[in-house]
């Protein structure tokens, strides 16, 4: 009878750890994918001529609104706005900062597929932990202190996800 | 003043080009939307070889809206300081595949380069009169940032340049070519004449402290001393900020008050008669120029007189930014580059405009909630709520494209520029005299000395 009962309760524990894997490494993936697709997103204004007087204006005057979508053409690895307070950062390595913007966005993608494939989730866990320290770095040169603070939080989930690593079911590769 | 419109806006060209940028994206099997190619050659285009010149920020943000005019090629860069240099060489380079030629200075460039079409000037303020001289007398097409000059007389070497050589020379008052300001001058004021008299002209660009500081820079990146002298520089921090300092520009009101005062002679149709200034180094006070400025324009129209205030303030942004407003006996038209800051109304007492809603062309804007009474309205005192509108339509290109979309057309032999040279002089002299109002504390009436080239 108390045997039954242990291994209730492990079974029970072992459930959640799985479950708990399992919804870590399918945030951690999802936020990494779509930060990563994000990236080649963009919004296009309509480019429909209005009519006027019952003929398609002739000064161009185009349908308002926008719409958003995403092509290569669009892709922005580090955001403009922040790309000009990192090239005046004396600490900022000049060299390495458009490798970085070249990269960024397809790592992001590369390691989002990883996590919710569940292919290499230790090192794929390991690798978004490295890339969020860069970005935490960046961060920090230039006193985002907000953005700072939400990749802790970041950072602790990684974290939290490796630990119940062994708890991770539902993989394509388990090894690694 | 060019009422008529470019032939490049016409709705063929228009669908032609669509449908090329469609076909573009079906073969390329991406999205018809995709920014059409710009590569050398673009079918149904003659190829203009265009140099840059100055690739600070304006001229980036120029080339910008130029990356999405086909038919393109950029054969040179020239810029003074190698980090803005070498940044706009890669941008020609990742939209034209491969490298443009560099320069640092202008008459080497001139003096190396064959068979350019046309330059874009956008250094600073005091250069651009010797910048664009020079590439007329080169036999170049010249497009130059506004303001013209920093001093009236530099502007009228460039009228009388342009004029000698025969060359294109248009100025970069971008409203003018704006598909919104055309419309809003031809359909709505000259046309429908929704305004009824124009009476008065309100407008303003007003800047918070945080977004007129003074621009910084790596000190890696120092441009040597002597380099900066030899091109009209004390130093790199006057380099970064030649806006702030008389001796090289006119300051805020020509920075960004020409555009808009601009608008003023051109919806009106006529210069100015006097101005009358007011200004104070109020936040900025080691600056040069003022940094908070107040005029007010007069203008004999031949519908009656019309006064147009107009302020420029680096210290606060109260007000909404930067727009026009053209206030009329039947209704009032406020515009801006940016459409969420425009508006129409219409006076109470005005005619109805529900046919020209019918028609397409206004929109009925959608009615904000009524104010509830509040005790302290005196109901006599007040006048009816004026009943709000919008244009048709929007126009969604850079801004600047347009203007530049003229420029090239107009080397093409397709239209005619919308702001040449001599028109942007009559609008811009009036500006030169702000100033000299503001420092003297008295109005100035203008003269044809004042105002002509």
């Amino acid at each position: 009878m108390s045997n039954e009962s242990n291994e209730t309760c492990c079974n029970n524990n072992n459930l959640a750890l799985t479950f708990g894997a399992l919804l870590l490494r399918l945030w951690l993936g999802v936020r990494a994918l779509q930060t990563g697709i994000e990236k080649f997103s963009g919004t296009k204004s309509s480019e429909q001529i209005i009519d006027v007087d019952g003929a398609a204006n002739e000064y161009g005057l185009t349908a308002a609104g926008s719409v958003k979508n995403y092509a290569l053409e669009n892709y922005n690895g580090v955001p403009e706005a922040l790309m000009a307070k990192f090239q005046a950062e004396p600490l900022m390595l000049k060299f390495a900062l458009p490798l970085y913007d070249k990269i960024l966005g397809p790592v992001l993608l590369i390691l989002g597929i990883t996590l919710l494939l569940g292919i290499a989730n230790r090192v794929s866990l390991f690798l978004l932990g490295l890339l969020y320290i860069s970005l935490t770095w960046g961060l920090i040169l230039i006193k985002q202190d907000e953005g700072v603070s939400w990749l802790g939080v970041h950072m602790i989930l990684i974290v939290m996800a490796l630990a119940v690593a062994e708890h991770n079911r539902f993989t394509i590769l388990k090894k690694w | 003043m060019n009422p008529e419109l470019p032939s490049f806006f016409s709705r063929r060209d228009f669908l032609s080009k669509s449908m090329a940028t469609a076909g573009a994206g079906l073969v390329l099997g991406a999205p018809s939307f995709l920014r059409a190619a710009n590569k050398d050659g673009a079918p149904g285009a003659e190829r203009i070889n265009v140099a840059l010149v100055g690739m600070g920020k304006q001229g980036r943000v120029l080339f910008e809206a130029m990356a999405n005019i086909p038919g393109l090629h950029f054969q040179a860069v020239c810029d003074i300081w190698d980090y803005n240099l070498k940044g706009g060489m890669g941008k020609v380079r990742a939209l034209q595949g491969h490298t443009p030629k560099g320069y640092a200075d202008i008459d080497e460039m001139l003096a190396t380069e064959k068979g350019l079409d046309a330059v874009i000037i956008s250094t600073p303020d005091f250069w651009h009169s010797p910048h664009t001289v020079k590439c007329l007398e080169a036999g170049i097409n010249v497009y130059c940032e506004k303001m013209m000059a920093h001093t009236i007389e530099a502007a009228r070497d460039m009228v009388r340049a342009a004029e000698k050589s025969g060359k294109l020379c248009q100025i970069g008052h971008q409203r003018r070519s704006n598909p919104r300001y055309r419309y809003t001058l031809d359909k709505l004021i000259n046309e429908h004449k929704i305004c009824g008299q124009i009476v008065n002209i309100n407008s303003q660009w007003n800047r918070a402290v945080n977004s007129s500081q003074d621009i910084g820079f790596n000190k890696k990146l120092t441009i040597d001393t002597a380099v900066l002298n030899k091109y009209g520089f004390a130093d790199m921090n006057q380099f970064m900020n030649w806006r702030t300092f008389r001796s090289l520009s006119g300051g805020p009101i020509s920075d960004l008050g020409a555009h808009q005062i601009d608008i003023f002679s051109w919806f009106l149709g006529v210069p100015p008669k006097s101005v009358y200034a007011s200004g104070g180094n109020d936040f900025f006070k080691e600056r040069e120029h003022f940094d908070n400025m107040m005029c007010i324009f007069e203008y004999d129209t031949p519908l009656g007189g019309v006064r147009a205030f107009y302020q420029v303030l680096t210290t606060t942004s109260a007000g909404g930014g930067f727009w026009e407003s053209f206030m009329g006996t039947e209704g009032t038209i406020k515009i801006s580059e940016i459409s969420a800051n425009s508006a129409i109304y219409r006076e109470d007492s005005a005619p109805s405009w529900d046919h020209l809603v019918k028609r397409g062309i206004l929109k009925k804007s959608v009615a904000a909630p009524a104010p509830a009474p509040s005790a302290d309205a005196v109901a006599s005192y007040e006048s009816a709520a004026a009943e709000a509108f919008e244009l048709p339509g929007g126009f969604g290109k850079p801004a600047h494209q347009p203007h530049l979309e003229n420029f090239f057309a107009a080397i093409r032999g397709k239209a005619k520029l919308t702001c040449d040279a001599r028109h942007a002089f009559e609008s811009e002299a009036p500006i030169y005299w702000v100033n000299p109002s503001a420092l003297s504390h008295k109005p100035i009436e203008f003269t044809a000395e004042h105002l002509s080239v």
